[in-house]
């Protein structure tokens, strides 16, 4: 057997890779969350005795069960009474890939290094599917705009109705959009505009991925129906329902989620329920996480005032559900960066876009966000002030 | 000369204090051995650097109610180590599930120095991450068995036992590999 020294120094012999530069990056945020600590003053003091309770009791109802057990690090960093030290601009994305981000005044790309540009006076923006360009909509005017060319224009149309809702098919041939409450289809270069169902529900609709032109939407008494769009038939459609605010397919196309105000509903291919869940009136917004069936969705406590960040599977069941994070107010954007690495969260009270790194326990935060997408003075309540929607491209999620 | 542990009690003084100099010295002197050992027990660069930047990022935040009089690196060591037995327990946890990975990292598996350091690095992967610690504990950061059991919370006899078993198996693994 090896001795006790030979053990010793074999061990001590291993680096862990990028050592230098792993002490290189942890020491800015070591010394910024030291700038940022609050020196115990007897007041607060007095309060901790309390709060160890508090965070105790939460752990310990985390350890009692197995699956619990497993998620005691995740509770114990979300149940802090500690907020990340939020920088106070973007000034890089901690992924690659670029942010489109639909602001109160108008859709703003965001680079990876953090350069931010408005888009010009749009009210909605939707990438291509390589980001090559962007749909635009305002008033009753619909456009596809090249972000490399500072927003050029190439080709814009009119309508009779109010513009909204605009997608680029994931091929990038077909764009869909609603004309007032009529669902439309136009090829990606303008040709061939033509009208696919003249009374839906107001959800933008959505292209399901891994198909030939099938775009699923809801229809005014909340039934979910996709359609192959060049030919206009019905694939398959559900039973009525709360009419969606959002519809978001999984990147294989395999799944999607319909989440309405009140309930959350988990669809397979074909359009069959797989399961479905009640919600409180409040924020909500869900994700997929890249390549898998499993998504992140934000679920709001009346009781207490929270919202949580809550990790389910679209399968057949939904799982144990896993709590990610948590923090008091509302959360509104999520997106997912395109390496999967990193869920950005809007967290519309503090004025902040969390980062949360979806593989330990990591939060960055940056503050000033609505003044930062233009809000400048703001005289409204936050939530009016802060970016409606964020997707992080490519493929562009949530 | 200062005696290294008066040295070390003079910066977390001077830290406490709201020197951020002397903390800079303290996490100097802490980082290497913290990084290295949350890397040998979860066997995942990104994670390590994780862990042991969290570690430090909580050593922060209570540093307030730190003792001085009692050495830092136990303390910080009990955080590291703690947090990395719970992240390697929950990957075994995702791979007996079936569940996916969150994300896909990259696989770095550092620099092992020479040939023996590379078969205790492959031997200590395929041991249970509470073995791992354990011999980590002992052998990268020095510390008898009676101070494993009380970083861990653990009866002195299943640090022993973890340590004897870890290290059987870690012999098979070299033995089969010298032959």
């Amino acid at each position: 057997m090896s001795s006790d020294r030979e053990i010793r120094s074999a061990l001590q012999r291993i680096q862990a890779p990028d050592e230098l530069e792993a002490q290189r990056r942890a020491w800015p945020l070591v010394h910024g969350a030291f700038e940022a600590r609050e020196p115990v003053t007897p007041g607060r003091r007095s309060l901790r005795p309390l709060l160890a309770a508090a965070v105790g009791i939460a752990i310990l109802a985390a350890a009692v069960t197995p699956p619990g057990r497993a998620l005691v690090g995740s509770v114990h960093d979300a149940f802090t009474d500690e907020k990340p030290k939020a920088k106070a601009a973007l000034t890089s994305l901690p992924a690659p890939g670029p942010l489109l981000v639909n602001s109160r005044q108008g859709p703003w790309l965001v680079q990876t290094d953090g350069a931010r540009r408005a888009l010009g006076p749009w009210w909605e923006a939707s990438w291509s599917p390589q980001a090559k360009y962007i749909v635009v909509t305002r008033g009753h005017e619909l456009a596809a705009i090249d972000p490399a060319a500072k927003g050029a224009v190439r080709w814009a149309r009119s309508r009779s109705h109010a513009v909204r809702g605009a997608r680029w098919s994931p091929d990038g041939f077909r764009i869909s959009y609603l004309d007032g409450r009529e669902l439309r289809v136009v090829a990606g270069d303008n040709t061939g505009d033509g009208s696919l169902r003249r009374l839906v529900g107001a959800t933008p609709p959505a292209w399901r991925p891994e198909a030939e032109h099938e775009l699923a939407f809801s229809t005014v008494d909340g039934r979910i129906e996709l359609v192959g769009t060049d030919s206009a038939k019905t694939v398959w459609r559900t039973g009525p329902g709360e009419v969606p605010t959002s519809l978001v397919w999984s990147e294989d196309g395999k799944r999607l989620l319909v989440l309405a105000e009140r309930s959350l509903r988990v669809l397979d291919s074909n359009g069959r329920k797989l399961w479905n869940l009640g919600l409180p009136i409040g924020p909500s917004g869900v994700a997929f996480v890249r390549h898998s069936h499993r998504f992140v969705a934000i679920r709001y406590s009346t009781r207490t005032g929270r919202s949580d960040l809550v990790l389910y599977q679209a399968e057949s069941v939904p799982g144990e559900a896993r709590f990610l994070y948590s923090a008091p107010g509302d959360f509104g954007t999520l997106a997912v960066s395109p390496n999967g690495r990193w869920l950005l969260v809007g967290w519309i009270n503090a004025d902040q876009w969390l980062f949360l790194r979806l593989t330990a326990a990591k939060v960055r935060a940056v503050s000033n966000i609505a003044e930062q997408f233009g809000a400048g003075e703001r005289v409204g309540p936050l939530s009016e002030a802060f970016p409606a929607s964020v997707s992080w491209c490519c493929p562009a999620s949530p | 000369m200062v005696p290294p542990g008066r040295q070390e009690r003079a910066w977390i003084r001077g830290a406490q204090a709201g020197s951020a100099s002397d903390l800079e010295a303290l996490f100097r002197e802490h980082w290497p051995r913290a990084h290295r050992a949350a890397f040998l027990v979860v066997q995942d660069a990104a994670a390590a650097e994780d862990i042991a930047q969290e570690a430090f990022l909580a050593a922060v935040r209570n540093l307030d109610r730190f003792d001085r009089r009692r050495p830092f690196g136990p303390w910080l060591h009990r955080i590291v180590v703690n947090r990395a037995i719970d992240w390697a327990r929950r990957r075994v946890l995702r791979r007996e599930t079936g569940a996916v990975e969150l994300g896909e990292e990259e696989q770095d598996t550092g620099d092992f120095g020479n040939p023996f350091s590379e078969g205790i690095a492959a031997g200590l992967a395929t041991l249970p991450p509470e073995q791992r610690a354990v011999i980590v504990l002992r052998y990268l950061l020095e510390y008898a068995p009676g101070e494993i059991a009380e970083l861990l919370d653990l009866p002195r006899g299943t640090v022993n036992s973890r340590l004897r078993r870890g290290l059987d198996r870690l012999e098979t693994i070299l033995d089969r590999e010298s032959a």
